[in-house]
């Protein structure tokens, strides 16, 4: 069985339908951000406490916020959580003292276990915060510097672009989705990275080694060429990954959902932003130093 | 060499010899019931298992996470001679200018002291008179008061009831509790901030202590207590582990080095259903010590109805509070000492005023030697010298929270409090004893800035979430390379199984852990392995297209691939690897797997299936491949 074999598709003549694409894409993420006053982070980040809480008979999410509210919570945000009889309740920072037998007491008619506890000072959020954003741009460093090394800076520029890309829309559709950050998700982004980058190096590698053994002035068409033949490969991958995470976001558990959408996301407009955006960003910066140079 | 299958399967088999050796007892570990298990416990070979298995993170076993922090403000009120409002003030706009800008506190403290006019001398005069003197001394105390935090933990461990806590200094002033597989984190969180307490007690005579386990022995017997299930238990593991032929007769008086003892003090059922007690017990000098592989088992008896019954109402069994090697005849092994006591102590350590390791003073019997020197307040000190007076030549042994830490003997009457312990070995040990002094008395503001607790069942569900899922999503790749590649799948496929076990055992060697985002990291695996067969099935294909043969297509495939292969997982190591670096707990799980999945991958889909092609390719004939 074969799949697109023998594709002769011009993917680089269609570069401007898909710049217009991911720029209102991006775009929509980014009006969502700033509407919403960024990304919404979770406890990890901004402090605070998050009660999982199980139920004996299924109980509503309304009658557990009243009562929370009449025994003194301030700002409670309650969820449903997977079952019935499970929710989420959020509590901003300095809600957290005593937490569990604060709410114990509030909820003696009630009948339930805490399965899952978290408690993240305000300090330590502050401080993972951080950690985070120098984990992404060392990263983003470590692999611009990798790809200037093995290729050149205006593939290691076109990759990077990519990514930037990647992360954004995911971001953008998180925001739009009201999605919460928390570290988990942050694993995610960072792993959408190293896939994305997976696949556009796979079509870089194919375009070095054609432009080999062609003439310069057909620097696009060798771009066309490559990504016509490895893109067997690149769909075939992704429906592999695409897979197990949509397995994983069905059935893998509340806990691992959110991890599981990011991937999927990511995937798919990874895939995308390998063809549509790393490889027309090199080939225009590429061929336009190759026609300085060659002047 | 390695042009030819011989030598290619040979190191393949190696592997697959180490994959079995490292998941050979996370098996077996599985495979036990909690009969099992807890008799592989009272039999002491139970923790060589656990060492050896696939750790589970807190989310998938249960468990509790806490970040301890000290809480200087409150340290530094403390600390104060008096406090007033001014005082306040000032440690509040610290507070607060700290969280805000991340710096030192005590520098911060220094400069907000000095601009609000505040002389820290007023309240500090103890630390020394001029302000450097006195920074320093609080920042001193504050280290202080993070040993003894850690000290009052780890001292509390066994109380935990895991496996293997973890229990660590994180920076200067913070401190990592990990609590795995814990049945009740709100009790752990509690025993964690409980307050400790020291206590002396004097020591009984080892021959009333000998007389007192002999009735044990006798009582157990007759009245039945755990022997029963305890000898059975032994029996059905003898085969195993106890050897039941070294006829062994422990009983007391025995000394260590002496012939009596066996082969690695192996106890065997007989000796116990003939001493149920003393059995355990040996003499060592003037202490009486038990093999620490053992000590789950005399804890059971000792917490038996029928042994508290018959322990004289006014003695107690203690239990030291770290193992002591000490020679017998086949080398060396950790035994813990049991200390009989009295059970009323005769002083409480909230007395002491000063603890301090220190060098024995020149002329004393102590010169150049570490000892710890320590200060006791007026009505302390009266206690101590009625004490010490009636009790010479006797032990007293230094108790925090039911854990005794050393047991010297009183050499003369102490008069004022002012007392001098001597007998340790190095300077470690006396500094130790001395946090363990002021742990009793000096209360070490602590509190919790992060904390995660995932119960039991939660666990227990995730784990059989993640579980479904990994299989359901491996078969659908699995059916999905089967029907687009045929035979060639079928070797991707083993390569897929082989690389998931190869990760797995990687896990077990290196004692990491998984946890469910590190699931999450082993079903990505299972997604991106396939993709470096993909990249080579279809170079061979494009390869074979051009009409080369079956050999030359495969040669050149894997040639051109691997090159694409190394330089796109180098990119998603070098995430890997910062998510590891950045990450805390369950995100360094996922980095984990994810960086052996690709590392592992590289072997299986390189060099491994590249092997069986080679093998299939050999015979001559071969003109179409299956791909």
């Amino acid at each position: 069985m074969r799949l697109l074999a023998h594709t002769n598709i011009d993917f680089l003549g269609k570069r401007k339908i898909a710049g217009i694409l991911s720029f209102s894409m991006i775009l929509m993420g980014l009006v969502s951000l700033v509407l919403k006053g960024g990304p919404l982070l979770g406890i990890d980040f901004t402090g605070g406490t998050l009660a999982q809480l199980q139920f004996a008979v299924p109980t509503n999410v309304a009658e557990i916020r009243l009562v929370l509210l009449e025994n003194g919570f301030s700002r409670p945000t309650i969820q449903r959580f997977g079952s019935d009889n499970e929710m989420l309740i959020r509590m901003p920072a300095e809600e957290t003292v005593q937490f569990s037998d604060r709410l114990k007491s509030a909820l003696t008619d009630y009948e339930f276990t805490i399965r899952r506890l978290e408690t993240v000072g305000p300090k330590i959020g502050e401080e993972l915060k951080g950690k985070a954003l120098w984990s992404v741009f060392y990263a983003l460093l470590g692999i611009l510097l990798y790809i200037t090394i093995r290729f050149d800076r205006y593939y290691a520029l076109g990759a990077v672009a990519a990514l930037a890309h990647d992360v954004l829309i995911t971001l953008g559709i998180f925001s739009l989705l009201n999605l919460e950050i928390d570290l988990a998700i942050l694993a995610a982004f960072l792993t959408i990275v190293g896939y994305s980058l997976n696949d556009t190096i796979v079509v870089f590698d194919r375009i070095r080694e054609n432009a080999k053994t062609q003439r310069r002035a057909e620097f696009y068409a060798t771009v066309n060429r490559s990504i016509n033949q490895t893109l067997g490969r690149t769909v075939i991958t992704s429906l592999t990954t695409l897979m197990v995470v949509t397995t994983l976001f069905l059935i893998g558990g509340e806990v691992i959902k959110y991890f599981a959408f990011a991937m999927i996301v990511g995937v798919i407009v990874g895939t995308y932003s390998s063809i549509y955006v790393a490889s027309p960003l090199m080939a225009a910066l590429e061929s336009r130093a190759q026609e300085r140079s060659g002047k | 060499m390695l042009s030819r299958p011989g030598p290619r399967f040979a190191i393949i088999g190696l592997m697959l010899l180490w994959v079995i050796y490292a998941l050979m007892p996370t098996v077996q570990y599985r495979a036990l019931t909690d009969e099992q298990k807890e008799a592989r416990r009272i039999d002491g070979t139970l923790e060589l298992l656990e060492h050896r298995i696939i750790n589970l993170g807190l989310d998938l076993q249960g468990g509790i996470h806490l970040v301890l922090e000290v809480d200087l403000p409150a340290l530094v009120r403390s600390l104060a001679d008096g406090r007033d409002d001014r005082l306040d003030e000032v440690l509040s706009q610290t507070d607060a200018e700290v969280a805000a800008t991340d710096a030192e506190f005590f520098d911060v403290f220094a400069t907000q002291a000095a601009a609000a006019n505040l002389r820290l001398i007023r309240y500090f005069s103890s630390q020394g008179t001029k302000l450097p003197e006195i920074i320093d001394g609080l920042r001193a105390e504050a280290d202080d008061a993070v040993s003894r935090a850690l000290e009052i933990i780890r001292n509390r461990v066994d109380q935990f009831g895991v496996s293997e806590p973890t229990i660590q200094k994180s920076g200067r002033r913070r401190i990592i509790v990990e609590l795995a597989g814990i049945k009740d984190p709100e009790q752990a969180r509690k025993l964690i901030q409980n307050t400790a307490l020291l206590e002396f007690n004097l020591l009984q005579d080892i021959s009333i202590a000998q007389e007192v386990m002999l009735k044990l022995d006798d009582v157990i017997k007759v009245g039945g207590g755990p022997t029963e299930e305890l000898a059975s238990a032994q029996d059905t593991i003898a085969g195993t582990t106890v050897s039941e032929d070294t006829g062994l007769e422990a009983v007391l008086g025995a000394g260590l080095d002496t012939a009596a003892a066996p082969q690695g003090l192996a106890i065997s059922a007989a000796a116990i259903s003939a001493n149920p007690f003393t059995a355990y017990v040996h003499v060592h000098g003037n202490d009486l010590v038990v093999p620490a592989r053992y000590r789950h088992a005399v804890e059971n008896l000792l917490a038996s109805p029928v042994v508290r019954a018959n322990i004289p109402s006014d003695g107690a069994f203690l239990w030291s509070a770290r193992t002591e090697q000490l020679p017998v005849h086949d080398g060396e092994q950790n035994f813990y000492q049991l200390y009989y006591v009295y059970r009323e102590p005769g002083l409480t350590g909230g007395v002491i005023t000063k603890a301090r390791a220190d060098i024995g003073a020149l002329g004393s019997s102590s010169s150049s030697q570490p000892v710890v020197n320590v200060s006791m307040n007026n009505e302390g000190a009266k206690v101590w010298a009625r004490m010490t007076g009636a009790n010479v030549g006797r032990r007293v042994a230094l108790v925090l929270d039911k854990k005794v830490h050393m047991a010297p003997v009183i050499n003369s009457k102490i008069p004022n409090g002012a007392t001098v312990i001597e007998g340790m070995d190095s300077m470690e040990e006396a500094k130790m004893i001395a946090i363990v002094l002021r742990a009793g008395s000096l209360p070490a503001p602590v509190s919790i800035v992060e904390e995660r607790s995932v119960g039991p069942t939660m666990g227990q569900d995730s784990i059989n979430m993640g579980v479904r899922a990994a299989s359901i999503g491996g078969f659908l790749v699995i059916v999905f390379m089967l029907v687009y590649y045929r035979v060639s799948g079928l070797i991707a496929t083993a390569a897929l199984i082989f690389n998931i076990l190869i990760v797995l055992a990687a896990l077990a060697s290196l004692r990491a852990t998984l946890t469910l985002p590190g699931i999450a990291g082993l079903i990505l695996t299972v997604g991106m392995a396939v993709d470096a067969n993909v990249l080579i099935f279809e170079r061979i294909r494009e390869e074979l297209e051009k009409g080369k043969s079956v050999r030359a297509a495969i040669d050149s495939g894997y040639a051109r691939a691997t090159v694409t292969i190394v330089d796109a997982n180098v990119t998603t190591i070098l995430a890997a690897l910062v998510l590891f670096q950045f990450g805390s707990g369950p995100i360094k799980g996922f980095a984990i797997t994810l960086f052996w999945g690709i590392a592992a991958s590289m072997f299986t889909a390189i060099f491994m299936t590249r092997t069986i092609f080679m093998a299939i390719t050999q015979r001559p004939k071969i003109k179409t491949l299956s791909i």
